[in-house]
């Protein structure tokens, strides 16, 4: 009898690394074995086998956004890499740090602040979310509109080939055009290049005072709106959101000490968040001017919370996602110009599935909105297609998100529904170059097959 | 091939007043700012993608390689000729298309000047962050291509962290969007990618990149040192304060008194190091911040501390930088500009080993440098009409590169490594690193038809030639 995956792994790294797949089902597909590596010569011959023997490899950091990306072709194993979790060097006075992929956002910012700094890095659930996972979504959060994507403090990589070789971009130095940079390219591949075992980042220090603002609005048009306005003052935040009531409901309990007297829970209501940070003094006047230009631009009430608080309250945020993403039938994140973000919200807001309309959390500042449909409150009657209703509100979002020069990725939805998309929508005009790059990369199509964009 | 029938199909499409072919023509192309030279067959403006595009098809259709020039301030051999290559220049194709003040972006072509686009903007309120210090000269096409820097790229980043989107043209003609307007795309990052590809993916015929608006205030401190070493000091105790100041620059004992020699600086005869600090931000924020500069400074060791925020008084405080490798031909007439980068805390003890080299070659070498990031600039003079100096120089040039490897830096922070730089690649990169990187150019350009013989070692030694120091383009 042929010897299993797991078995051939076993022989190769030990026992001890190697378990079942069962639990890890990706898309409906429960892997043949997980594998953990203890280092990254273990990771470079874990791909060594699988590409001389042309296994499947899904690798895996927190697994707290495995939904994301189409229904593989193929999900041998799941290689976790959650051991690899050093902090190889930091030196604060360099304001650079270099970690392994499998640290967790949380502990890296913990050793980050002993040295009173941190890296602009965004994620929901941060205890599980790891370094490697977040360069490989590639995506920001809250004050993505100050701080930019995860690309922008990427400075250096090491990244194992699907081949099983170690190869490095980049470097330990905050400017560096020494060669191609290809931390632009890792950060954001979805896993499909190559296996992140390392990553360099450019740091900040950290500021000594945050403040947040919270204000409620009559609907979430006049809160973009106003947030709008208030990107463009003098007072302008580093991020802005605005959420709709069944949102911050959801918060609620979480919010609701900071929150008294908002007049949340009303029909209707959309609350705006500010995000400031910086010194104290500078803070607190744009707290003040920042209030009074949200109240001006018809907030019917407004709180600020500062310190600790204002820190919770971004926490909050950042986790809104993923949160929301528990009771959704269908996500969607759209990526629009900034300008056309209400508009765009508008409209969106008129795409029903079920009957509903979707819950939203826009930044007005960077220009995205996710996009949640809650799941149908009665079971569909037999014989009722209940994944046409979905395809349509896929349909009718992506066709709102071009009309704006932009992008919808379908984040969550029922799985027949995802086997007949493609979630990051119609690929742009240069898809053979990403095709190509893949294939120069991955010919055996080893590492995430079919999981990105236009099926690579 | 024959060139004549080439040369006419290129002036069939962007006509014949805009294809330069004269050997005499040609010489002006024959450099970029660095110490390379090369002449190309023919150089062609086009005025439209459309006329790009057709001028690399038919190129590629020929066999005949294709480098994009900008302005040619470039400080690496980015945009010399390889033999037998032709240029496609931009001075046609230099118009600002589409300024969005909502969006806070504009839209531009590859030809525009650096500074033009930000003296554009500020009167709408907004900046372009990026500030090469050539950017009097500088094109942003050839920014695109280098991913250049500048004194402010220490808090904004360089343009790789400004571009949010372009047209380019491939190899085989085919105009590409990389980006786009929105913020995030799906798919890789290709517009990150090609940015600072040194012209070898493609070329950019549109481009758009954000904007920033204008800080409410900017405040510039001038310390006076009696060292470079105290000068380094100050600028660890200003990090360590949790400051990122917009720019931190330094300048050398060498250099002042170059500076000293052709404009009137200020600066005192016993002066060791002159260090710049420039804070930008909310007007408090910069004032509570300024107190402590201030103090960090007077606490490390200077012997005197300037500062303004009118902007005439800043541009004054700034004169010596800015100058200062224009005022290094006072006292030789070539230099060897060096562009490596180290880790923050290693500038001193890698300053003490650049003057190892300098004594052990006996060539002064000049420093002035971004501190802030550690990227270096020392300048290594000399005199290119004595015998044997050159390769000299370009011996103790890559010296200095390993003394900055060496320190956990690298070889280029802002200037590319072009011709110049690519046989010492391998001190940074290994073979298999470097295979990779040809894969991603092998997706973009397969037949390597676009700036061939650039960034990887060949073997091939390219013949430097010297660059006259009153000429310098500032770095």
């Amino acid at each position: 009898m042929e010897p299993t995956l797991r078995d051939q792994l076993a022989r190769i790294l030990g026992g001890s690394t190697v378990l079942p797949g069962h639990g890890h089902e990706i898309d409906g597909i429960t892997p043949q074995a997980v594998v953990r590596p203890v280092d990254r010569l273990q990771v470079s011959e874990v791909l060594r086998w699988a590409s001389s023997e042309n296994v499947s490899l899904l690798p895996r950091g927190g697994g707290t956004r495995t939904g994301l990306g189409n229904v593989p072709r193929k999900a041998d194993v799941v290689l976790d890499l959650g051991d690899l979790d050093k902090l190889v060097d930091y030196q604060p006075a360099d304001m650079t740090a270099i970690v392994e992929a499998g640290m967790t956002l949380t502990s890296l910012q913990e050793q980050l602040a002993l040295g009173g700094e941190f890296v602009p890095l965004e994620a929901g659930i941060p205890g599980r979310s790891t370094v490697g996972g977040i360069l490989s979504v590639g995506s920001g959060g809250p004050l993505s509109y100050a701080y930019g994507l995860p690309r922008e403090w990427l400075i250096g990589i090491g990244v194992i080939t699907p081949q099983g070789v170690a190869t490095k971009a980049g470097g330990n130095v905050v400017k560096n055009v020494t060669g191609y940079d290809l931390n632009k390219l890792y950060a954001g591949s979805l896993g499909t290049l190559g296996v992140i075992v390392e990553a360099s980042f450019k740091l900040l220090p950290i500021n000594p005072h945050d403040g947040t603002l919270l204000a409620s609005f009559p609907s979430q048009a006049d809160s973009i709106a106003a947030c709008r306005k208030l990107l463009h003052s003098p007072a302008a935040p580093m991020g802005c959101h605005s959420v709709t009531s069944g949102v911050s409901r959801r918060l609620q309990d979480s919010l609701q000490a900071a929150s008294q007297g908002l007049g949340l829970g009303e029909e209707e209501t959309s609350l705006s968040f500010a995000f400031y940070s910086g010194r104290a003094r500078a803070t607190g006047r744009r707290l003040e001017e920042a209030a009074a230009l949200l109240l001006a631009e018809g907030a019917t009430a407004v709180q600020r919370v500062e310190g600790l608080a204002a820190k919770s309250m971004l926490r909050w945020v950042t986790d809104i996602p993923s949160e929301a993403s528990n009771s959704s039938a269908l996500v969607i994140k759209i990526s629009v110009q900034s300008r056309s973000a209400a508009r765009a919200s508008a409209e969106c807001g008129d795409v029903l599935l079920f009957g509903e309309k979707p819950e939203q959390m826009a930044d007005p500042g960077f220009g995205s909105i996710r996009l949640f449909w809650p799941e149908q409150s009665e079971s569909p009657a037999r014989g009722v297609d209940a994944d046409q209703p979905v395809l349509d509100a896929v349909q009718k979002t992506r066709q709102i998100a071009h009309r704006y020069e932009g992008s919808a990725v379908v984040e969550q939805c029922p799985l027949p529904v995802k086997r007949q998309i493609d979630v990051w929508g119609d690929p742009p005009d240069s898809l053979a170059i990403m095709q190509s790059i893949k294939n120069q990369f991955d010919p055996r199509g080893i590492l995430n097959p079919g999981r990105f964009l236009g099926g690579i | 091939m024959d060139f004549k029938r080439f040369l006419k199909g290129l002036q069939g499409i962007v006509g014949e007043q805009n294809v330069v072919y004269h050997s005499d023509d040609l010489l002006v192309f024959e450099y970029d700012g660095s110490v390379d030279r090369g002449t190309p067959e023919a150089v062609v403006f086009p005025s439209s993608t459309q006329e790009v595009s057709r001028v690399i098809a038919l190129a590629h259709s020929e066999g005949v390689p294709v480098v994009g020039r900008g302005t040619g301030t470039g400080l690496s051999g980015g945009a010399i000729a390889p033999p037998g290559g032709i240029q496609v220049a931009f001075p046609r194709m230099n118009h600002i298309l589409d300024i969005d003040t909502e969006n806070r972006l504009a839209l531009v072509e590859p030809g525009v000047i650096n500074l033009d686009l930000d003296t554009h903007v500020r009167k709408l309120g907004l900046r372009y962050a990026p500030d090469p210090s050539s950017q009097k000269a500088c094109s942003l096409g050839g920014n695109i291509a280098e991913n250049a820097g500048g004194p402010h790229c220490l808090a904004y980043g360089t343009t790789t962290n400004h571009v949010l989107g372009m047209e380019v043209v491939l190899e085989n003609g085919m105009v590409v969007n990389l980006g786009s307007l929105a913020r995030e795309t799906v798919g890789y990052d290709l517009r990150g990618v090609f940015t600072g590809s040194e012209g070898t993916f493609g070329i950019a015929t549109k481009i758009a990149v954000r904007l920033l608006p204008v800080p409410e205030a900017v405040r510039t401190f001038l310390g006076i040192f009696p060292d470079v070493e105290s000068a380094c000091t100050a600028v660890s105790a200003v990090i360590e304060h949790g400051i990122v100041p917009a720019a931190l620059e330094m300048i050398d004992a060498l250099t002042i008194e170059a500076v000293q020699k052709v404009s009137d600086a200020g600066y005192p005869d016993d002066a060791g190091a002159v260090l710049l600090i420039e804070l930008e931000g909310l007007q408090d924020e910069v004032d509570e911040i300024s107190g402590e500069v201030e103090a960090a400074l007077w606490e490390t060791g200077a012997t005197q501390v300037r500062t303004a925020e009118a902007e005439e008084e800043r541009e004054l405080l700034w004169v010596g930088r800015k100058g200062a490798l224009g005022a290094l031909g006072s006292i030789a007439p070539n230099y060897f500009l060096v562009d490596g980068v180290v880790p923050r805390t290693q500038l001193a003890q890698v300053l003490a080993r650049v003057a190892e080299v300098s004594r052990k070659y006996d060539i002064p070498i000049a420093n002035v440098f971004h501190a802030g990031d550690g990227n270096l600039h020392p300048c290594l003079l000399f005199d290119e009409r004595q015998p044997g100096a050159l390769d000299k120089i370009v011996e103790a040039g890559t010296e200095v590169l390993q003394v900055c490897v060496d320190a956990g830096g690298t070889l280029t922070g802002e200037h590319g490594v072009g011709l110049e730089k690519k046989e010492q690649m391998p001190l940074v990169f290994s073979e298999d690193d470097m295979a990779v990187m040809v894969m991603v150019r092998d997706a973009f350009a397969p037949d390597n038809s676009l700036n061939p013989g650039k960034i990887f070692p060949d073997g091939k030694k390219h013949k430097p030639h010297a660059h006259p120091a009153h000429s310098g383009m500032p770095a």
